[in-house]
């Protein structure tokens, strides 16, 4: 599971093609590195066994103090969401009647189960599409040649540096007069083609060895035969973390929910859910908390299963605003 | 372009129509998102500032404003106060997430065994949604909280003009600290173990070896993290926007520049100006980013 070896992008990421990545980015490999207990840090330092000892006990003493740090806030979300909101005036941190009414009511009476949908589904959209395009993309910027390829591909890595705060009006008044706002599609449009990701693929094709390629162009095969049945079978790694740093991305998208489904609450993802129901009902704790867990728990799934995925999606998203 | 004069090309050549078709589908394949960026990147830049120039309402154009909307920038009160909050809040937040992110990786990094377990747990604040984190936070630090109860102290944190942001800022720097924690990771273990050694054998205890050999062998790491920070900083919305439900209150506190551009553009339906405030925070962000690689990152190249 977590510890096989997945290729993941710092794999792929031939040094001299890194320009992306901000200056001085640990690579890949060494970000997925970075959970191996092969290296020794300071507790590998030789001295005296007395003092290493103590070393030990004090470094996983701090562990699981931050560890109650990083965990309480959510487990205080679960008990919480277990709760009836009497309940939550008392400070236990097992609820002393378990039930699952808050989360009923947040599925139902609060459309929870709709924004849960709508979040299924624009994620799986969003990122369906993204291994589609930039898998595609990424291949011809790296295996095939036509004249302004270079140019092109600056204009791709160009789009990252555009921030989305400036997009905001221009997209919004465009959208607005083409019949966009309030659509799925209209979101699905926003997140259509990501340069990162068309990046990654182009970065993922780059190491995948030319022989396999001439062989089946021996054998008379097309350019987009060879594309779908020799190379993107060889790219799975890379489809792997396309698709699931998309569907991430999009399943927490706050920013462009919000602005493109401003008035069409049925149109609603959970993020954009939350805040609604933060301004409406703000001290229905239990329900407040069954919706984040809503939100939360799909991606803890998903990241107990395929986490060296999103570590490697660290370096090329960067922070989260 | 250097490709398509490789030496290689000999056998294609003889094919010159091989050559334009392998062109044709390379089109093809990059046409979609080529588009995408050509029409929601590259085009909206321009037509941002075309509407920067005008009086420009819910349903369109209302007057031609020449240069009035970035005059008005200058003298602009609560644009002033947002930008003050978003270097309040970005400074706060880049010193406390790499204070907490270093401090964890080195934690981690100590522990020989369960180090991968313990990296994924504190990673995961950083994925999870932050509509939901945000909700977490509001419950926890409210009037009533557990926040209150455990430290004994009786805020209502998100509530309060003098605490909100100073709320945001915790929120945020316990998120990223996950995020900062697995750069400062790689870097820390491309430290050589040599150098340890030396630091053990002169006899440097952990606290005198950390400050003296691991801190200034980080700085390239130090460098890298606090320019994602500074503009993860600027950026920040999601966490302001849902703690003060759309307002940027109490009082301004949390007006961070982001959100004041949403509400310029959605409150007070006024395009052309919050086209002219979009254009002027990407200027403040890359001229911060640029002061921050002239002085920071000149001997941030080890």
């Amino acid at each position: 599971m977590a510890d096989q070896h997945v290729p993941t992008e710092k794999d792929f990421v031939p040094p001299a093609e890194a320009a992306l990545v901000p200056p001085k980015a640990p690579t890949a490999r060494q970000l997925a590195a970075t959970g191996d207990a092969s290296r020794g840090g300071i507790g590998a330092i030789p001295g005296r066994s007395g003092t290493e000892r103590v070393v030990t006990v004090v470094v996983y003493g701090l562990l699981f103090a931050l560890a109650l740090l990083y965990f309480v806030p959510f487990v205080w979300m679960i008990s919480t969401s277990l709760k009836t909101l009497p309940e939550t005036a008392y400070f236990s941190l097992l609820p002393k009647d378990p039930s699952l009414h808050a989360y009923r009511e947040a599925l139902t009476t609060f459309h929870f189960a709709r924004y849960a949908a709508n979040s299924v589904g624009l994620a799986a959209a969003v990122s369906v599409v993204n291994v589609f395009l930039c898998s595609l993309g990424g291949y011809a910027f790296a295996r095939l040649r036509f004249p302004g390829r270079e140019v092109l591909f600056f204009a791709v890595l160009a789009t990252l540096m555009v921030p989305d705060q400036l997009r905001l009006v221009p997209i919004f008044v465009k959208f607005s007069e083409w019949h966009l706002l309030g659509h799925y599609h209209g979101y699905v449009l926003v997140k259509l083609a990501s340069a990162a990701q068309l990046f990654l693929m182009r970065q993922y094709f780059l190491t995948i060895p030319r022989d396999l390629e001439e062989a089946a162009k021996l054998d008379g095969a097309g350019y987009f035969k060879t594309f779908w049945k020799v190379m993107l079978p060889l790219a799975g790694p890379a489809i792997a973390a396309i698709a699931i740093l998309e569907f991430e991305g999009t399943w927490n998208d706050f920013f462009w929910p919000l602005i493109i489904f401003q008035t069409s609450p049925d149109h609603f993802t959970l993020p954009v859910g939350i805040f609604s129901f933060v301004s409406e009902y703000q001290t229905q704790w239990p329900q407040l908390m069954a919706s984040a867990v809503i939100a939360i728990a799909p991606i803890a799934v998903l990241y107990v299963f395929f986490q060296r995925y999103f570590v490697a999606g660290v370096a090329s998203s960067g922070v989260k605003g | 372009m250097a490709a398509t004069t490789a030496p290689n090309e000999t056998r294609t050549r003889a094919f010159g129509s091989e050559r334009f078709k392998e062109a044709l589908v390379g089109y093809s394949f990059i046409a979609v998102p080529m588009l995408v960026y050509a029409v929601l990147f590259f085009y909206p830049i321009v037509y941002a500032i075309y509407i920067s120039r005008y009086d420009w309402g819910v349903l369109g154009k209302i007057g031609d404003k020449g240069a009035g909307n970035y005059r008005e920038l200058l003298h602009d009160e609560r644009l002033r106060i947002a930008i003050k909050n978003g270097l309040k809040f970005t400074l706060a937040f880049t010193i406390f997430s790499m204070a907490l992110g270093l401090f964890v990786a080195v934690v981690v990094n100590s522990a020989v065994r369960a180090r991968g377990f313990f990296r994924s747990a504190y990673y995961f604040p950083s994925i999870a949604s932050s509509a939901a984190i945000t909700a977490i936070a509001l419950f926890i630090l409210s009037a009533d909280g557990l926040f209150n109860k455990i430290t004994g102290l009786n805020h209502a944190w998100f509530g309060e003009s003098g605490t909100a942001l100073w709320a945001i800022v915790g929120l945020n720097s316990w998120t990223t600290s996950g995020t900062v924690m697995l750069f400062y990771l790689a870097y820390l273990q491309s430290i050589p173990t040599d150098v340890y050694e030396a630091a053990a054998i002169d006899g440097a205890g952990a606290w005198r070896t950390f400050w003296k050999v691991t801190f200034p062998l980080l700085k390239p790491g130090h460098f890298f993290v606090s320019t994602l920070l500074v503009i993860g900083g600027l950026k920040m919305f999601d966490q302001a926007f849902i703690a003060s439900g759309g307002t940027g209150g109490p009082n301004n506190a949390t007006l961070v520049p982001v959100l004041y551009l949403y509400r310029v553009a959605f409150a007070d339906a006024n395009f052309g100006y919050a086209a002219a405030v979009g254009i002027a925070l990407m200027l403040l962000m890359v001229t911060l980013t640029l002061i921050q690689r002239l002085t920071f990152g000149r001997g941030g190249a080890n």
